[in-house]
């Protein structure tokens, strides 16, 4: 049917209803391959995504978008045929040309990962409070600093086979993401980052994250080895 | 070196505290030893009920004026041990549930998708991978 059957978008949903569904079958006219993972929500999420032609894997109660991720990783890695997977946000900010870009990169074997940067083009969008913070987060990263990334927080990312299989979301919340430029960077898989545009919509915005939760990032991830069994 | 003996015992609970959050501490032996300390405590409860002039002696011994004061001291060391045993077993109960939810949702989306998308449209985790 298409190119992309290879690829597979895990999308992890808590309380997006209103646009899911349109982000799911916007998505969908490229990657046809989607599994929508709706981590608890209260809202009717569940029936939008209900609607689209994406895979839906529901967390019966809510675990954290870490969480979310690692369940559509898994989810997709069964299905035959996967062999590129991308972390994509169900909010509508990511584009899927920037995914094909991403997945062109793999597939010409350079890379294990490609990773989305807000920052390597500059492009305006991102704002000014935003831009500062995540590029000190990015720089004062020691794991970030060794990849030489630009954007340690962006949420678009695709992974090959092998990548994909050997990651571990441990960090229910929001530190995955801090978590996985950690595995990356002490794997010796090819990491890769491509500019990427982000679109920051009333809606993301408000959805976003706020700055504040970068606290309970920092002190989650200092908590991360602790009291591991 | 009045306060020798008081600041020992101050000392010697934080660092086992910062061990304890490093170290493993769900092990058998340490449970036996979270009972052993619980006993301890119930009996040392009652005995200075019972004898609170006894309590203030050893406060004395220990270079600590009062006894309140080192009842307060080592309820803060208590409290210290209290909130990251709590600590850890939360974050293992969480552990547990986000194992237990990702099976259930996995295998309840596989079902639902096959109906919902037609037969074959998913396959399920196998069970190595179910395991990770």
């Amino acid at each position: 049917m298409s190119q992309n059957d290879d690829v597979w978008l895990v999308i992890p949903a808590y309380n997006e209803g209103q646009v899911i569904a349109d982000v799911v079958e916007g998505a969908r006219k490229t990657f046809p391959n989607i599994v929508v993972v709706d981590d608890g929500s209260t809202d009717d999420s569940a029936q939008h995504i209900a609607t689209t032609g994406a895979h839906l894997v529901r967390h019966p109660v809510n675990l954290g978008q870490g969480a979310a991720l690692q369940t559509g990783l898994k989810y997709a890695l069964a299905q035959p045929g996967a062999t590129y997977f991308a972390t994509f946000d169900a909010d509508g900010q990511h584009q899927t040309a920037d995914v094909e870009k991403m997945v062109e990169l793999l597939r010409s074997g350079v890379a294990d990962v490609v990773l989305g940067s807000r920052f390597i083009e500059q492009n305006g969008q991102v704002p000014w409070i935003k831009r500062v913070v995540l590029r000190t987060a990015a720089a004062v990263s020691p794991t970030a600093r060794k990849l030489k990334l630009t954007d340690a927080h962006n949420g678009l990312r695709v992974l090959n086979r092998e990548a994909a299989g050997r990651l571990r979301i441990t960090m229910n919340g929001m530190a995955h993401a801090s978590e996985i430029v950690s595995f990356l960077a002490g794997s010796d898989l090819r990491v890769a980052e491509l500019p990427v545009d982000i679109l920051y919509t009333e809606y993301s915005r408000a959805k976003g994250q706020s700055l504040i939760n970068g606290v309970n990032i920092i002190f989650d991830i200092s908590l991360r080895e602790r009291g591991r069994r | 070196m009045k306060y020798f003996w008081i600041q020992l015992v101050l000392i010697v609970g934080s660092l086992s505290l910062a061990l304890m959050f490093i170290r493993r501490w769900d092990r058998a032996n340490t449970r036996a030893w979270k009972r052993i300390a619980f006993s301890v405590f119930v009996i040392v409860n009652v005995y200075a009920v019972l004898r609170p002039t006894d309590v203030t002696w050893f406060a004395q011994q220990l270079g600590v004026g009062r006894g309140t004061d080192l009842v307060l001291y080592v309820m803060v060391l208590g409290m210290g041990f209290l909130t990251l045993n709590t600590f850890l077993r939360f974050r293992s109960l969480e552990k547990k549930l986000t194992d237990l939810a990702r099976t259930v949702a996995i295998n309840e989306g596989v079902r639902s998708n096959d109906e919902r998308l037609g037969p074959d449209a998913a396959v399920p985790a196998s069970s190595e991978s179910l395991k990770a």
